[in-house]
């Protein structure tokens, strides 16, 4: 009898989960499915085109500057997320293990920051950059993206949550706080860190204003301002919209996947001590 | 024929002969701009040497240039000019059309705006007095001026002026049409060659074609914000309405023109003549052919035309339709080429630039290949340009028809343009698909707006 109800309740819940993540993959299978679509089709609503077409690739690639966009999009990111992961973790280790005169508000001042909105430092930002000369360069993208607050505060907290035993055992042996930091804590703390990775890794990849503020030409830009350039006032080409955004898609789910991998390691590995 | 060449050559000449003249005089400075109009020959046999050969660098935002959508028409404008005039470089940069306006913005706050801008009408007194845009007439002698501007549109033109100046030079440019699918007509025992010409006409159409095919009848577009406000402020112009007064300081949302016209529009949705999609839908359904009725600016002809082709039915185009008795007034959409160098040189150079792309060549590749009018109507006609092109393409004939009743859609004043602009396309929303009472909620806007005029 229990076992029965068992059944039926994971039963429910397993159809419950799959309605949920059908509901969540079909847009990404009607993105995927519309690039494959002719023009005559784009707006019917079968689930199966009738004729498959790689002319929205191609188009894509005619139209937009692709590999040079897909390379700035990618350096930029790959250099945020590096430098925005190694700025949080020195910044969290000494926010989580030590208290200094004026660490709370220290600390404090940070988690402002995070809510003060882009459109209020664009233009500061804009000015810095260009005084510099940087207009137009990667260096220029990167810059005002080196240090991020979110990173930080969320990087704090788990930081905090590292038993205090074993960093004092370890300085009892005679390690430095460096190496503390280098060999215990971000060791053990793999999960948390590839997760906030891959956080700040969609956020650089998805920035849009601060590329297009910056850059003057298509092959110094950005894939998310090449997506912009198949939507108009009179009306977007979905084809190779479509199209564009399955290739822009496919970097972050490699990301994902990559990580995930990590992910899932740590916690096999925290199972095995 | 052949005397039209010969007063275009003699054009040309006279043309050429005034530049030459207003850069010598214009001082040293312009040297370099005076010899753009020697011709290339001269620059590429000399080779690159000497002070003849310095070259201007001109940026130019434009929401065309990359785009898919015209994208290539646009870049070959730019080299053709390019080719023609070797010391000029345009370093076109392809900004959205949604974000133009922030991005010109934070260039002006660096103090390095963009020398030439692809921008709104809507947006001219901020262009203006914000960006600090030159008025034309300041880079020219009348006597050129003139010249330049023989056979353009007079309407179109006068669309470029605020307060007495040219600041805008229209280029891109459309008017509102109503496509309608042959098809459709035909199926409902309605003659695609008498399109309806008036609302009530329209009306009747759209009941017609929604009883007899299921289909529905029409959609006037402005009920999504993003579309703009020219085309409602076309209808109510349509039905002798003005939209601000004469001295621009009061708004007239809540006139009794303003009213009756939409509440005719209101009388349609309720009918069940118009639809109750927003202008997104619309589109999709006249592509889809689902949709008998479709005023839009005529810009969205190319889309309109591949979905006529994909789903296979017949795309026409007719005339704005009327109150009865009264003429249209369709206003444009589209955007003037504004010049915000502050360089005297590069002033200069933008003006070449500008002259080129707003000539009969120019505008020949604008319509042809970006698919806006042609402001200079004549080329239409004339063999070395457009009339091929225009004998295969019918459905541009009642958008010029239309050019010489072209009004200019009000630019509201001051810094709140943009918030007056929505809260009347809010109150139009409103109005037309629910069932608010229509005086009240314009009566409502017309106050809410006014608080914002400067």
């Amino acid at each position: 009898m229990n076992y029965r109800k068992l059944t039926l309740r994971s039963l429910t819940k397993h159809a419950v989960m799959l309605a949920l993540s059908l509901f969540a993959v079909f847009p990404f299978y009607w993105m995927i499915i519309s690039s494959f679509r002719t023009e005559a089709e784009m707006y019917s609503s079968a689930l199966w085109p009738k004729h498959w077409t790689w002319d929205n690739y191609a188009d894509v690639w005619r139209m937009i500057p692709m590999l040079d966009m897909l390379g700035n999009s990618t350096a930029m990111s790959v250099a945020q997320t590096f430098f925005q992961l190694g700025t949080a973790i020195l910044a969290a280790y000494a926010f989580s293990r030590w208290t200094f005169p004026g660490s709370r508000v220290l600390f404090l001042m940070f988690a402002l920051t995070w809510l003060i909105p882009f459109q209020v430092t664009m233009i500061p930002n804009y000015v810095t950059i260009s005084a510099w000369g940087w207009r137009n360069t990667l260096q220029g993208l990167i810059a005002p993206n080196l240090v991020s607050a979110f990173a930080i505060i969320s990087m704090t907290q788990s930081f905090k949550a590292f038993p205090k035993g074993i960093t004092e055992a370890a300085l009892l042996d005679g390690a430095s706080s460096w190496s503390i930091l280098w060999r215990m804590y971000v060791p053990n703390m793999k999960a948390s860190i590839a997760s906030l990775g891959i956080l700040l890794f969609i956020n650089s990849w998805n920035e849009y204003f601060w590329p297009l503020l910056l850059t003057n030409k298509l092959e110094n830009t950005v894939i998310q301002i090449g997506l912009q350039m198949f939507m108009s006032s009179d009306g977007n080409a979905w084809g190779p919209l479509m199209a564009a955004a399955v290739i822009t898609s496919v970097p972050i789910l490699a990301v994902y996947l990559m990580l995930q991998r990590q992910i899932v390691d740590s916690f096999v590995k925290m199972g095995l001590k | 024929m052949f005397r039209q060449k010969i007063t275009s050559g003699v054009l040309v000449t006279f043309i050429l002969a005034l530049i030459l003249t207003a850069c010598g005089t214009s001082g040293s400075n312009n040297a370099p701009a005076t010899n753009a109009g020697q011709g290339s020959a001269a620059n590429s046999s000399q080779g690159n040497t000497g002070e003849t050969d310095k070259e201007i660098v001109i940026s130019f935002y434009s929401y065309i240039l990359g785009n898919s959508k015209g994208g290539q028409g646009a870049q070959k404008l730019i080299d053709e000019f390019e080719a023609a005039h070797p010391n000029i470089r345009i370093e076109g940069v392809p900004v959205p059309v949604a974000d133009l306006l922030g991005r010109v913005q934070a260039d002006v706050a660096t103090g390095t705006p963009p020398d030439v801008a692809q921008l709104g009408f809507g947006w001219m007194d901020l262009i203006a007095n914000g960006f600090g845009a030159v008025p034309l007439e300041s880079l020219v002698t009348q006597e050129e001026w003139n010249a330049n501007f023989e056979g353009f549109s007079p309407k179109g033109m006068e669309l470029g002026k605020y307060d007495g100046h040219t600041y805008g030079l229209p280029f891109t440019f459309s008017t509102p049409v109503l496509f309608y699918n042959a098809d459709l007509f035909r199926q409902a025992g309605l003659s695609p060659d008498q399109p309806p010409v008036t609302w009530d006409e329209v009306k009747e159409a759209a009941l017609q074609i929604n009883k007899v095919t299921g289909a529905e009848g029409v959609h006037f577009s402005g009920l999504t914000p993003t579309t703009g406000d020219w085309i409602v402020q076309s209808l109510i112009g349509s039905n002798s309405g003005k939209i601000i007064s004469e001295d621009r300081k009061t708004l007239q949302f809540d006139s009794p023109e303003a009213i009756e016209a939409i509440s005719m529009w209101r009388g349609l949705v309720d009918s069940g003549a118009h639809d109750k999609l927003n202008d997104n839908e619309a589109m999709e359904g006249m592509i889809q052919g689902k949709l008998g009725m479709f005023v839009m600016t005529s810009a969205i002809q190319g889309s309109l035309l591949k979905g006529a082709e994909g789903t296979g039915w017949e795309l026409r185009s007719a005339e704005m339709p009327a109150f009865a008795g009264k003429p249209t007034t369709p206003m444009n959409s589209g955007s003037a080429l504004f010049i915000l160098s502050q360089d005297p040189e590069k002033q200069q150079a933008a003006w070449e630039f500008l002259k080129f792309v707003t000539s009969k060549r120019g505008y020949s590749i604008i319509t042809s290949e970006i698919g806006y009018l042609p402001l200079r109507p004549e080329i239409l006609n004339e063999e070395e340009y457009l009339k091929d092109w225009a004998a295969e393409h019918p459905l541009i004939e009642p958008n010029i028809r239309q050019l010489d009743r072209l009004t200019p859609a009000e630019a509201f004043p001051g810094a709140n343009f943009s918030q007056i602009a929505t809260i009347l396309m809010n109150a139009v929303q409103t109005s037309v698909l629910s069932n608010a009472d229509v005086a009240e909620t314009l009566h409502a806007a017309q106050a809410e707006a006014q608080k914002l005029m400067p």
